[in-house]
């Protein structure tokens, strides 16, 4: 009895897997329940450090992803921007990814504007993308207006009051780094590194394990880590968006996956004592 | 000549740039400073040429499939058209907000893309029912860490039980970091040497066929 | 056109997308195969327009006729000779506007691993003792098993091979955290497209309804 049911069990069709993580998925998608945030102490720490950052000073915000990890990606750009606009901030946004980074931000960055009443060239400015990002984040360290001589919307640095005496990092108070690729590694290794700058990171799930080491030796001073870590950011910003509607699915999927990995070994032990 | 401008001059212009970003590091000169930034500045130049070569390749192939008509032609055919629309639409009119260029890139672009990567929730999910049995010990710590952080870095994990968290941020920031930074450091003296390589000429394969 | 029906045909135009995408689950189709080709000639595209603007408008063109910049002539020369590289018989000459770009990136890089990675990375793990003892010894024991793990130029026995097998531990504790961490990524990118598909467009389709 027992092995004819390790041998059902071990021949689930793909089909029903996927159809049971879509079901997993779309329920909690459309009843939203909700549930407890805690909030990891990396979190905690960007969150603070951005709060202590002086009113009207600037900041560096990145765009460094492609569209591929929106989900994850765009609520932390959107939690930050909301806490540096709080805090009215001026905002420097770049990009180092070329397909959609600065297509994304331009999207993201003017939308929010016009909700909390933001001025293109005085508020925030988008300096868009260059290529060969190394070259591009050490070059920033000498002088901004030799890689970047425009913004992204082709109008000359020097004509946007925002950016009148802004050249090197020195101008940014704290570089706030959004990305789903080892573009971090660069900002930690050159930025950081070489010129001091302050710098914290919002990354994809699948890049944050690899962060925490620049986390403890002060290179970066917080980290989210993927979609929970900007329902975190949320929480602290006291806005729930996106990221925070997408726990409840993300708590069912990962319940489904393990029940799965469960009935895969209970499957494969019950069939092995059968042989 | 040939060997000249395929073999010893790419050789030398490797090893001068590299030198002068490593004499830059360590000098204070300003007159060094300005010449390697003007360096810089050429890489982000010829490195954007560099990303157009895809696109060059992927459209004499698609020309050519559809001038032969090649099995498959029409979709690349539409390849194509898309390919001339997105393109056409950014040099004649721009690539902000309200261009073609844009409604394009965020109307069809990103939504595609993005649910390309999605696929991969389904995949991991069959893969992990499928392959992942705690054969040895090493296999067993391997599923119960990951069980753990699963559970742990969403919030149900902490309804089922509260210290999940906490053990979950113990894993990250100790046995996880530790091997991280195990990584981090031998991948970055793997790569210094790999670049010491290719300054000294010793490393040439990124140069294709000799 | 009315502002909300124009969201709502975007809306279903990037929702039908989102399905042809998704209908690979079953198999593969002509509906994905037209997508996908879609999707490669708008990311084609979109290089061409980025590059276009960005690099050779603001970084060539503008400073060259307009503010009289004249050596950049140079990387833009540099830049054309890339596509010698589709041209079987004159792809030698790609080959410094290569080399350029890869030793200016290998001199960064060298750096970058060594003053960036290798030290902060070893300091970090020497220094904290002072503040803690357990925590610091953890990291310690992990970084270093974890390099004698990947260390293959001896074999692993005796004291390397008692090493080596507390870094398989160490990473097997990592690698299962990895994979939770993965699998969270990509369960949160298919939330991203079912909150595309059943939040965001079914609003669409209301707003035009009421």
């Amino acid at each position: 009895m027992l092995t004819r049911i390790a041998d059902v069990l071990a021949r689930i069709d793909r089909r029903i897997i996927y159809l049971l993580i879509s079901i997993s998925v779309i329920i909690p998608t459309l009843v939203i329940f909700p549930l407890p945030v805690q909030v990891s102490p990396e979190t905690q720490k960007l969150y603070d450090r951005v709060e202590a950052i002086p009113d009207s000073s600037m900041i560096l915000l990145t765009f460094d992803y492609y569209p591929s990890t929106l989900a994850e990606t765009e609520p932390m750009s959107v939690a930050v921007l909301k806490q540096c606009w709080r805090k009215n901030l001026k905002v420097v946004t770049l990009s180092t990814v070329g397909l959609g980074g600065p297509s994304i931000a331009d999207r993201v960055m003017s939308t929010l504007a016009d909700k909390f009443g933001k001025v293109y060239g005085i508020d925030y400015v988008n300096l868009g993308y260059k290529a060969n990002y190394q070259a591009v984040l050490l070059g920033l360290g000498k002088s901004i207006r030799s890689i970047y001589p425009t913004d992204y919307y082709d109008t000359p640095l020097d004509s946007l009051p925002m950016m009148k005496n802004v050249d090197t990092y020195d101008a940014f108070d704290f570089i706030f780094i959004v990305s789903d690729n080892g573009i971090v590694d660069n900002w930690v290794g050159l930025v950081n590194a070489q010129f001091g700058s302050e710098m914290g990171a919002g990354v994809t799930a699948v890049m944050a394990p690899k962060f925490y080491a620049y986390v403890r030796s002060n290179q970066l001073v917080g980290l989210l880590g993927g979609m929970k870590g900007a329902a975190e950011y949320e929480y602290l910003v006291g806005e729930k968006g996106a990221a925070t509607a997408g726990m409840g699915a993300q708590s069912l999927v990962h319940l489904t996956i393990i029940i799965f990995i469960l009935i895969g070994n209970f499957a494969y032990f019950a069939g092995r004592k059968k042989k | 000549m040939h060997s000249f401008f395929g073999k010893q001059l790419p050789v030398a212009v490797a090893f001068f740039s590299g030198v002068l970003m490593i004499i830059t590091f360590f000098s204070g000169d300003q007159t060094v400073a300005d010449f390697s930034q003007e360096q810089l500045v050429w890489v982000t130049i010829v490195g954007g040429f560099s990303l157009l070569l895809g696109v060059a390749s992927i459209t004499r192939v698609s020309l050519s499939d559809v001038r032969k008509r090649r099995k498959g032609w029409p979709y690349k055919a539409v390849l194509l058209i898309f390919l001339v629309a997105s393109s056409l639409g950014a040099i004649i009119e721009g690539t902000e907000r309200g261009t073609l260029y844009d409604w394009l890139f965020q109307n069809m672009n990103a939504p595609m893309m993005s649910t390309m990567f999605s696929l991969l929730a389904f995949y991991i999910a069959s893969a992990a029912y499928r392959a992942f049995r705690a054969r040895t010990v090493e296999a067993t710590i391997l599923l119960i860490t990951a069980t753990i952080v699963m559970l742990g870095r969403v919030p149900l994990g902490e309804l089922i039980y509260g210290k999940l968290p906490e053990i979950t941020d113990w894993i990250m920031n100790y046995p996880n970091l530790s091997v991280q930074r195990g990584i981090i450091i031998g991948a970055a003296l793997g790569a210094a040497s790999m670049s010491l390589r290719i300054i000294l000429g010793i490393e040439r394969t990124y140069l294709g066929r000799q | 056109m009315n502002h909300d029906i124009v969201l709502f045909l975007e809306m279903t135009l990037a929702g039908f997308l989102t399905l042809c995408i998704f209908s690979f689950l079953y198999k593969d189709n002509p509906f994905y195969r037209l997508a996908e080709h879609i999707f490669a000639g708008l990311s084609a595209g979109y290089y061409v327009g980025l590059i276009w603007h960005s690099v050779i408008m603001q970084q060539l063109w503008v400073p060259i006729t307009q503010n009289g910049q004249y050596s950049l002539i140079l990387p833009g020369l540099l830049g054309v000779l890339m596509f010698t590289r589709l041209v079987d018989r004159l792809s030698f000459l790609s080959r410094v506007s290569i080399a350029f770009v890869v030793g200016n990136t290998a001199g960064i890089s060298i750096i970058q691993q060594l003053h960036g990675f290798v030290l902060p990375q070893l300091g970090d793990t020497m220094s904290r003792f002072g503040q803690e003892f357990w925590g610091p010894l953890i990291i310690l024991i992990g970084v270093v098993s974890t390099l004698i793990y990947f260390y293959f130029s001896k074999e692993h026995k005796g004291a390397l091979g008692i090493t080596a097998k507390v870094g398989t531990v160490f990473i097997m504790v990592s690698f299962g955290a990895h994979f939770g961490y993965t699998v969270m990524g990509r369960v949160s990118l298919l939330i991203g497209r079912v909150q595309f598909l059943f939040v965001d467009w079914v609003h669409s389709f209301n707003k035009i309804i009421n």
